[in-house]
């Protein structure tokens, strides 16, 4: 590197040392000053103040006064940086073997979207159906839904409910198609940590454990819309989504996990099978036959 | 033109009259001694800082105590906040970009010194202007005093009705000096980093503290100036009768809260990444790799930046926002742990694996990535409206706002000082009384900032100056004051460590840390001119190259 054999000069040159910015600051501040002091500081300080910024750019100005430090002696200087070659250690696909890693393979996230819009749609079918058996219209579980954003909503009546908002079904839309996408790619994720049982865990195990947590908070983040949802419907609908979502992604093709990969690999550090030749070196043949 | 010897006017040079020093100090435009100037104001105003807050804490350690007035109580906490916040932490920041960042760069010092100088005196002259309250002021009382108002000065209690002498002048005045200061930096910083980059270092070439400093330096740019314009306001207000924040004449007290926390959330990031950058620096060092994933690290430090800027209002949940604003600002604030959370695991992803150095700098980087992860959860707490609206004002925000100021801040300051200091002084501070330091203040925190959490959940609010003893606040108080004896100890060791060190110190040479960037290339303490010719690089890590010619970098980058 050129940059470790300094050229011979004889000095850098530097700006020079100032006391104009200390009395510049000094007189902005006594000019504040004076506002809770007198009148008085104030004169003081705005004269100073000028007076600094006058002799600053009548030395900065046509070119700033700078003034030639003097090298150090070599014997003063910074060493020379010792080359310490084959000391890099380059970690090795296992790390020693003491991580665990699970699962070796996984589903696409493509999968797991895929799972979402239909887990989406069978948990549709089913509030649908809880709409029109309960209050005769299939709009109340989607009013409900945007409920969480419109708190006007969580205190409609039955016959508000039953009608069909706009404003409302926007919103329920955008709320259902996003966490069910979301969780649908949480499925694709975590599916095969559990091989065995995929269906139960996912169509089962996870909304059940799901419609716990929602039933115990809900009452303490939104009361009012607490006491509108029917808790069988709920279960019921969270089962479709996960029976549905967990079965169309279990059926997915499963690619490699980066697990396996060094990890200097994974951090983007080294790429295995790179080329360290360079554009001067002849080019390689290939293998013979 | 004269030539000047260097070692003559170099830190560390040939001794001097202490009148020839002084001046040399007093005119410096070396962004070196700036640096220092800056680091020696921040360290004396935060000894002033602990002292105002250790008086606090004996009031606080007995139920019913009458110690100190409660007016005497009221200007301690504001001095103590607006002290540790604006005296301490912010020129803390600037003094060790200040001296590290043109290193960094393989600059020879920054794009305008003498506005760097004429910014370091705003911010000192502010500060005393500040402290000259205690003379100068005609408080509430009719007597010479400090301001009264706690750090945020909310409305109306600035008013004149309620804050009738001078002492709230002095706050508004003394801040807005500083901030003008604090802005000539940080334009200095960015048209530093932007134009004076050495040769083949690429924005994506430049270390990571550079970066970030980068962020902090616009979020300043970016903030600063809505306070000034609050301040101007308020001005107004108290001087010509204006009426911006009295609600009664048609002004609005809300608006001071927002024109105040759209400044003062970011100033939490602004105090708080220039932590990230030093432990971005010291962690991968002591461990002897890469840093992790340094891409995502740039990302997620300027989408913490970005983020910043939309979270003001979670300081106002309280004051009874809209349900939109309220959902959005939850929403918005914690989106802010993602970025947080991508640089916590890398810095675990850049330890995991290493050879691990437990030196006292990387003692307190891990401290701080312990006690920052339970700042994170606390944040995430607070975040969510309904629970700030139990926790607002109580001391469990006063201990989460800890646990990143002193819990994050604090630490990797510590561990920059114990980085740094050799680069600075020639010299190594001692490993046995860092340890010494390390494990008190640990100590101390832990006392002091986890029993706070209990005492805010038990209900106890923050600023009130002395409490009933049938609350079970007291045990807790008792522990929190213990705390802080820990704290006093702990930074003791480390003003004897620096006085010490600096007689009779191991020479460190001039890189005692076996590190990776430009800083180390050059002599410790560096001449004024920092490299005898201005270096090229081809790496992130141009040092390493230079070690490890048959491994170089680049190849990886």
């Amino acid at each position: 590197m050129s940059w470790q054999d300094p050229e011979r000069v004889e000095g850098i040159d530097l700006p020079a040392p100032t006391h104009w910015p200390i009395v510049t600051a000094f007189g902005v501040t006594l000019t504040f000053a004076g506002l809770v002091t007198s009148g008085l500081v104030t004169c003081v300080g705005f004269v100073t103040a000028i007076v600094a910024v006058v002799g600053w750019w009548r030395e900065t100005l046509p070119e700033p006064r700078e003034e030639r430090i003097a090298l150090r002696p070599p014997e003063q200087r910074a060493h020379a940086v010792v080359p310490v070659p084959g000391a890099v250690e380059h970690l090795t696909v296992g790390e020693a073997g003491h991580r665990v890693r699970i699962p070796v393979d996984i589903h696409r996230y493509s999968a797991g979207i895929r799972g979402g819009l239909v887990g989406a749609a069978a948990m549709a079918v089913v509030a649908v159906a809880y709409g029109l058996i309960a209050y005769a219209s299939p709009w109340v579980p989607i009013n409900l839904l945007a409920a969480m954003v419109i708190p006007s909503l969580a205190h409609a009546d039955p016959a508000e409910l039953s009608r069909f908002l706009p404003a409302a079904f926007g919103l329920a839309a955008v709320i259902h198609l996003g966490i069910s996408i979301l969780v649908g790619l949480i499925y694709a994720a975590i599916l095969p940590m559990f091989p065995r049982r995929p269906v139960l865990v996912g169509g089962l195990v996870f909304p059940l454990l799901w419609s716990a947590v929602v039933w115990s908070s809900l009452g303490i983040l939104n009361p009012a819309l607490n006491e509108r949802i029917d808790w069988v419907w709920f279960v019921a609908s969270q089962f479709a989504f996960g029976l549905a979502a967990g079965f169309v992604i279990s059926r997915t093709e499963r690619v490699e996990t980066l697990q396996t990969w060094p990890l200097a690999v994974r951090a983007g550090l080294e790429g295995t099978g790179l080329d360290r030749s360079g554009p001067d070196d002849p080019p390689r043949e290939g293998p013979e036959a | 033109m004269t030539v000047i010897d260097s070692e003559a006017v170099a830190i560390g040079g040939v001794r001097q009259g202490w009148l020839d020093a002084l001046h040399g100090w007093v005119t410096t435009v070396d962004h070196k001694r700036i640096g220092i100037l800056y680091v020696g104001s921040a360290l004396f105003f935060m000894v002033i800082g602990g002292v105002e807050i250790s008086i606090i804490r004996l009031q606080l350690a007995q139920a019913e105590a009458h110690l100190i007035s409660p007016q005497t109580f009221n200007r301690l906490f504001t001095m103590h906040g607006t002290t540790m916040i604006f005296l301490f932490g912010m020129p803390m920041l600037f003094g060790i970009a200040n001296f590290v960042i043109p290193l960094m760069l393989g600059a020879r010092d920054l794009a305008f010194p003498r506005l760097n100088a004429f910014g370091f005196w705003l911010f000192l002259f502010g500060g005393f202007l500040l402290y000259y309250s205690y003379l100068g002021a005609e408080g509430l009382y009719g007597a010479g005093s400090a301001p009264d108002i706690g750090w945020f000065a909310y409305a109306p209690l600035t008013s004149k009705t309620f804050s009738p002498g001078n002492s709230t002048d002095y706050w508004i005045l003394a801040i807005l000096v500083s901030g003008f200061g604090s802005m000539l930096t940080s334009v200095n910083l960015i048209a530093t980093t932007l134009t004076m980059r050495c040769k083949g270092m690429t924005l994506m070439r430049m270390p990571m503290m550079v970066w970030i400093m980068l962020v902090v330096s616009v979020l300043v740019v970016l903030v600063i100036p809505p306070l000034t314009a609050a301040q101007v306001m308020l001005l107004l207000d108290r001087f010509l009768g204006a009426h911006f924040f009295d609600a009664q004449a048609g002004g609005s007290a809300l608006l001071w809260q927002h024109l105040f926390w759209f400044f003062g959330h970011p100033e939490v990031y602004i105090l708080m990444l220039p932590g990230f950058a030093y432990a971005s620096e010291i962690i991968p060092v002591f461990s002897r790799k890469v840093l992790f994933g340094y891409p995502a690290m740039v990302a997620a430090t300027v989408g913490i930046g970005v983020l910043s800027l939309g979270v003001w209002a979670h300081h106002m949940f309280a004051v009874g926002l809209s349900r939109d604003l309220n959902i959005f600002f939850t929403g918005s604030t914690l989106l802010v742990a993602v970025p947080t959370g991508i640089k916590i695991f890398n810095w675990l992803g850049t330890i995991y694996g290493g050879k691990i150095r437990f030196d006292t700098p990387m003692l307190f980087c891990l401290a701080f990535l312990a006690q920052f992860v339970v700042a994170g959860l606390t944040g995430v707490i607070l975040a969510i409206a309904p629970l700030d609206w139990q926790l607002s004002d109580s001391y469990f925000v006063v201990a989460h706002f800890h646990y990143v100021i002193v819990g994050g801040l604090l630490f990797t300051i510590f561990g920059a000082i114990y980085y740094w200091f050799p680069k600075v002084t020639g010299r190594r501070l001692s490993e046995t009384l860092g340890r010494w330091n390390f494990w008190l203040l640990v100590i101390g925190f832990q006392i002091t900032f986890t029993t706070m959490h209990v005492q805010g959940l038990l209900g106890m609010p923050r600023r009130i100056y002395t409490y009933p003893a049938d609350r079970g606040w007291e045990i807790w108080n008792q522990a929190t004051s213990v705390g802080v004896v820990f704290q006093i100890a702990a930074v003791a060791i480390f003003a004897f460590n620096v006085w010490r060190s600096l007689r009779k110190g191991q020479i460190a040479g001039d890189d005692p840390w076996d590190a990776w960037t430009l800083e180390w290339s050059t002599t410790s303490p560096p001449p004024s001119y920092n490299f005898e010719t201005i270096p090229e690089v081809q790496s992130r890590r141009p040092l390493w190259d230079l070690k490890h010619p048959d491994d170089p970098d680049g190849i990886h980058e």
